[in-house]
């Protein structure tokens, strides 16, 4: 059970999806619980492999799984998790639960929507978990493929073609450029001992550190293409479009969870295999988280439209993740890792609550809507506290990591030495304290507070007894997501431990001990 | 010391919070349970803070501290602990003391309202976090609580949320406390990032070692430290959201904006003195003069406010201005002493005021009430002494306090002095110009005519907050409070008769000059406002009366200021990102795309080996490029 149990993460929703595929379309009752069941067990299982399988303070792999598949070519099917990546696996399948839980919205193709749900769940998932190059892409597609289809079938808006058409090229050419990157990378291993393998690449280069010239040509390509999937500042203007015309689900997949994977991958792969690279780029990516944080942060001030606003702010807190990596510092690239986890929860439940409001209301747009808290406490009081969350309030675990981003970047990496005030870092706290607080607040002045408009008087709150059989049932997915902030933000150090060894051991592999001092960094010994 | 007093603190802090935990998930149906879980809970906090604070006296002791760190990464570690020090008793014991009596007020005051269970449990929550503040003791957690604080001070502003003015508020709050608490955090970062640690014991032993430990950048996170002071205390420039914060609940305003959080900014400074009293700081210097502008302006905006909450708000700014100043005149103790004074008085006065909105359903504007000693005897002869208090009347607590404060000012600079005797001048002017009118002559409109007193859960508390204005001069707070270790120097002892006169036979320039202000205030207030129907200072004074009145425009000032720069930048950012990143780029070059793929749909032959010929030839080209360029 425990030996096996990321690939049973992994494989639920994808079995699901199989078994849907046979269903008569008609059974609307058993596709949509089968998803919901599948996607359950799957975030089951990965609540158990987080807080009782893993095993916190271990740098290195474990819980692996391993099968040969393609020997000559060096493609395995191989599934392990350390501390970057557990927290992210566990994020990814409770918002794919809450996604599947609010997909009542649908009323067309059902069957089909919770097909693509599944496997972009699973795609997401086994990317996460994948320690083999080809698998690391493979679920990548499989996951990326489902949202342009889920966002041309199913979405809204007059924008929504032109949306889906945007999207579809422009994270298809992110995606490209990397792949471009990674068989680069490939190739540059002698003929002899090429391989997949993540763990033996990075082994690889620690020994023999790559030719600086071809890590020039490398880093840029998958740190753009890596980029463009994480809407790295300017190749943004995907993001809020998208997600404004996506249906709840995906934009929650793929907002939440999806989007990490470039940073993931930057993390994982570009950072330990080209030290070198990485540090003559870190001022530019300095630099340009500054354009997500500060610049998209004014532009998410602008927008009337509710979805769009979420989208311009999940783009801006992705600068908070690209500042953590340019630091290079243990406890920038921590506060990185837990800023990944954390925003995914939060994306995930902005969305969902957007997604409801406009069920309700028939809009978005906030200058229509008023005082919706007082026909609405539940869904009210929730969209303040993701509100507050998204402007870092302490208690949400946006906060944890931002903090350890701002202190770790303060002397980062890319901080000349000798200047006294790190002003990359003093922009990023305006944008993190006084920008966020002024488009969140904002929000929630307009939607929630002031006097409630008769339009909206009979608007009905999840979970209210007239419009659903269990008052529970409908919340749960809020709830599991504002618990899931709470717990990670009053009680961080239960990512923050898993994470450190492992950002720790990654560092030291990749630029030796000067960077960071730190405690304890054994070399990474597997665990079965 | 035996463990279980160690453990206090803990209690004292989390009873509160789960109080508001239980009301939020359990008994939010049930009002009268709510209240009195609310109650109940700060009472019980109160106690245990007075238990500890006969046990402990002025000791400084540390509880044990969580079996964990809070995050612990690298050098960036964040302990979760608690200091006890007579600075940290003395503000437990006002912020569950004034709290509690503020607490059981409200329910008279909030009884009828439809949300009481929400109000109180926003209430038990805000006194969890800033007993938070108090009890910290290291920047990161401080600023955690800080940041609770400032969330709980917006939901309680913003309790009826569906009247615009307090949605609004509420957010103004919010944002101009975010502008304080920016530079806050760039302070706490420099702080760990140049001394190495956020723990206050360590970073005191740290800069006693070694005063230039901060080098040529002290004065810089003197100052940026102080920004968080200036917002959370509404110092100017950042004073503007403390009035608009008053369209709270009466009692909010009270507790939260008049007694304790406001005084969180002193506390802070208080509580990191030793990081800004360095021989190469100036900070010092410009948080003496901020504090001294910010009295002056909000004594002089006070002047001509005719809205009670408003004239009490305007005080409060002023007399934070003073505490502030104390602490730039580099005589902290005076600024705490001030704060505790403070506290009772104003909370007193602005649970009178509750008392008289109440009574006149609501009605806010002194010229429409008068005529209330015979209709509200308890409200209004416990408004009188704290008038009196606050105008630093001797024997009255404000007058000791006070006098510190001028004294201290005295010592450090004749500028700032002079300032302070001005402020007292138009403290007692402004505060005997809202009691004449208020209370005496006759009533002034038919809400006025029929006010009764208040009930009885409205007026105890008022008592309690009257006996302790009367006598929180001379019990000793300043004495108390200066054997806080991160305070410098001794303290002068008198035996208790002498308390009394300590002021004249201390420092005589100050107290003469503090009584001669009142009297010259209360004259002139008597000669324009005894009696008076109409004010007569708006056709004596003009413009300076309507700039006084319009608050000398900051408001207007700061709007357009903020709609010049970030809402300019906003508006471009978004057309930037609509027309030239979106617009221009994206679909330039998909236009552009297109064209090129029309051209070469021409090549599209529908001929499989052409197509497998065409993938390997750019396979190949690709690889070829990335290899052997």
């Amino acid at each position: 059970m425990t030996k096996y149990i990321l690939t049973y993460i992994i494989c639920c929703p994808l079995l699901a999806a199989l078994i849907l595929l046979f269903i008569p379309r008609n059974f609307r009752f058993v596709i949509r619980n089968l998803a919901l069941l599948a996607t359950a067990i799957s975030a089951l299982f990965a609540l158990k492999m987080f807080f009782f399988d893993f095993t916190t303070g271990f740098p290195g792999r474990q819980l692996q799984h391993k099968v040969e598949w393609i020997g000559s070519l060096g493609i395995n099917y191989h599934v392990a998790v350390d501390g970057l990546n557990v927290g992210l696996i566990l994020m990814g399948a409770i918002v794919a639960f809450a996604a599947a839980a609010v997909s009542r919205e649908i009323n067309k193709y059902e069957k089909e929507f919770y097909v693509l749900l599944l496997v972009m769940t699973g795609g997401i998932l086994g990317a996460f978990a994948s320690y083999d190059l080809f698998f690391f892409y493979f679920f990548h597609e499989l996951a990326l493929v489902p949202t342009f289809i889920m966002i041309g079938l199913w979405g809204r808006g007059e924008n929504k073609n032109y949306a889906t058409f945007q999207i579809t090229i422009y994270l298809s050419l992110g995606a490209l450029l990397a792949l471009v990157g990674l068989i680069a990378l490939y190739l540059q291993l002698p003929p002899d001992s090429r391989t997949f393998n993540i763990a033996e690449l990075t082994n690889y280069f620690s020994k023999n550190p790559m030719n600086v010239n071809a890590q020039n040509l490398i880093f840029p390509l998958l740190l753009f293409g890596f980029g463009i999937l994480v809407s790295l500042w300017p190749f943004h203007t995907w993001a809020p479009l998208g997600y404004g015309s996506a249906p709840t689900a995906t934009a929650m997949l793929h907002a939440g969870v999806l989007k990490k994977f470039g940073l993931y991958g930057l993390i994982r792969i570009a950072l330990p295999l080209m030290p070198e690279a990485a540090q003559s780029w870190l001022h530019i990516i300095a630099v340009l988280c500054l354009g997500n944080i500060v610049y998209v942060g004014w532009v998410a001030m602008r927008q009337r439209d509710l979805n769009m606003l979420i989208g311009n702010s999940s783009v801006a807190h992705m600068g908070f993740c690209f500042l953590g990596i340019a630091s290079l510092s243990l406890i920038g690239i921590t506060g990185t890792v837990v800023v990944m986890v954390a925003h995914g929860f939060l994306a995930a439940l902005s969305f969902a609550l957007s997604g409801y409001i406009r069920e309700q209301t028939n809009t978005l747009d906030m200058n229509k809507m008023s005082g919706l808290l007082r026909p609405m406490p539940f869904v009210g009081a929730t969209l303040v506290m993701a509100a507050m969350a998204g402007c870092g309030l302490p208690g949400f675990a946006n906060f944890a990591g931002e903090m350890m981003v701002l202190f770790g970047s303060w002397k980062g990496a890319f901080h000349t030495s000798g200047a006294a005030i790190n002003w990359i870092v003093v922009a990023a706290v305006w944008g993190a304290l006084v920008i966020g607080a002024l488009y969140m607040l904002r929000a929630v002045r307009n939607i929630l507070h002031g006097p409630v408009s008769a339009e909206f008087a009979n608007v009905k709150d999840a979970g209210s007894r007239s419009i659903h059989g269990f008052a529970w049932w409908p919340k749960l997915p809020y709830v599991l997501l504002v618990g899931a902030l709470l717990l990670f933000g009053f009680a961080p150090r239960l990512l923050t431990d898993k994470i450190k060894p492992s950002v720790d051991v990654l560092l030291d592999t990749a630029f030796g001990k000067p960077i960071q001092e730190s405690a304890t960094a054994q070399v990474a010994v597997e665990k079965p | 010391m035996n463990d279980v007093l160690l453990n206090f603190p803990w209690f004292i802090l989390f009873v509160p919070l789960v109080s508001a935990l239980v009301i939020t998930f359990f008994t939010k149906r049930n009002r009268g349970l709510s209240a009195g879980i609310s109650i109940g809970a700060i009472v019980i906090s109160f106690i245990l803070s007075l238990i500890l604070f006969v046990a402990t006296g002025t000791d400084t002791v540390t509880s044990p501290k969580l079996s964990m760190d809070w995050l612990s990464v690298g050098n960036f570690i964040v302990d979760f602990g608690i200091t006890i020090d007579p600075l940290s008793k003395l503000m437990l014991l006002i912020v569950t003391g004034v709290g509690s009596a503020i607490h059981i007020y409200s329910w008279g005051y909030m009884h009828e309202d439809r949300a009481v269970s929400r109000y109180f449990a926003s209430l038990s929550l805000f006194t969890f976090s800033m007993l938070g503040i108090v009890l910290s003791n290291n920047f990161l957690q401080m600023f955690i609580f800080w940041e609770l604080v400032g969330v709980s001070s917006y939901l309680l502003i913003g309790f009826w949320y569906e009247r615009p003015p307090a949605a609004d508020a509420a957010k103004k709050a919010f944002i101009t406390n975010r502008l304080g608490d920016f530079g806050f955090l760039l302070g706490i970062i420099m702080v760990w990032s140049l001394l190495g640690s956020l723990n206050f014991t360590v970073l005191q032993e740290v800069i006693v070692n070694n005063p230039a430990a901060l080098g040529g950048l002290a004065t810089v996170v003197g100052l940026l430290l102080f920004c968080g002071a200036v917002g959370k205390s509404a110092q100017f420039p950042l004073h503007v959201w403390l009035p608009d914060a008053m369209e709270g609940p009466t009692p909010v305003s009270a507790l939260i904006h008049a007694a304790t959080m406001v005084a969180a900014g002193v506390y802070m400074l208080c509580r990191v003195y030793f990081l800004l009293n360095l021989s190469d700081s100036f900070a010092l210097e410009v948080i003496g003069w901020v504090g001294g502008l910010t009295a002056l302006l909000a004594a002089l905006i006070a002047v001509q406010q005719n809205d009670i909450k408003r004239i009490l708000a305007y005080s409060t700014l002023s007399q934070l201005g003073l505490m502030v100043m104390a602490v730039g005149a580099h005589q902290p103790v005076a600024g705490m002493f001030h704060l505790t004074t403070h506290a009772f008085f104003k909370a007193l006065l602005f649970l009178g005021a509750g008392s008289v909105i109440h009574a006149l359903h609501h009605e806010q504007d002194i010229w429409k009430m008068g005529g209330l000693k015979k209709k509200m005897p308890v409200t209004f002869w416990t408004f009188l002494i704290g008038t009196l208090a606050l105008s630093g009347v001797p024997p009255f607590s404000g007058f000791y306090s006070k006098d510190f404060v001028l004294s201290a000012a005295y010592d450090a600079n004749i500028g700032l002095f002079v300032i302070g005797v001005i402020v007292s001048v138009l403290t007692t002017f402004y505060m005997f110009r809202l009691f004449f009118v208020a209370f005496l002559g006759h009533p002034k409109s038919e809400s006025a005519e029929h006010a009764h007193e208040s009930p009885k859960v409205m007026t105890v508390p008022l008592q309690f907050l009257t006996v302790l204005s009367v006598v929180g001069g001379l019990i000793g707070v300043n004495h108390y409070v200066a054997k806080a270790k991160v305070f410098p120097g001794s303290e002068h002892h008198f035996p208790w008769y002498a308390e009394f006169i300590a002021p004249i036979v201390h420092a005589p320039v100050a107290a003469l000059f503090g009584i001669f202000a009142v009297v010259v205030g209360f004259t002139v207030a008597y000669k324009f406002y005894a009696g008076a129907q109409r004010d007569p200072l708006p056709g004596k004074l003009g413009a300076l009366s309507r700039a006084m009145r319009g608050r000398f425009y900051f408001d207007e000032i700061y709007s357009a200021l903020i709609f010049m720069t970030h809402e300019a930048v906003a508006k471009l950012a978004d057309a930037i990102d609509r027309w030239i990143i979106a617009g221009l780029l994206v679909r330039g070059t998909h236009g552009t795309t297109e064209l090129f793929g029309r051209a070469l749909r021409l090549v599209q032959t529908g001929n499989l080996q052409t197509y497998a010929f065409l993938i390997v030839a750019g396979v190949a080209v690709v690889l070829f490029y990335v290899l052997f360029r």
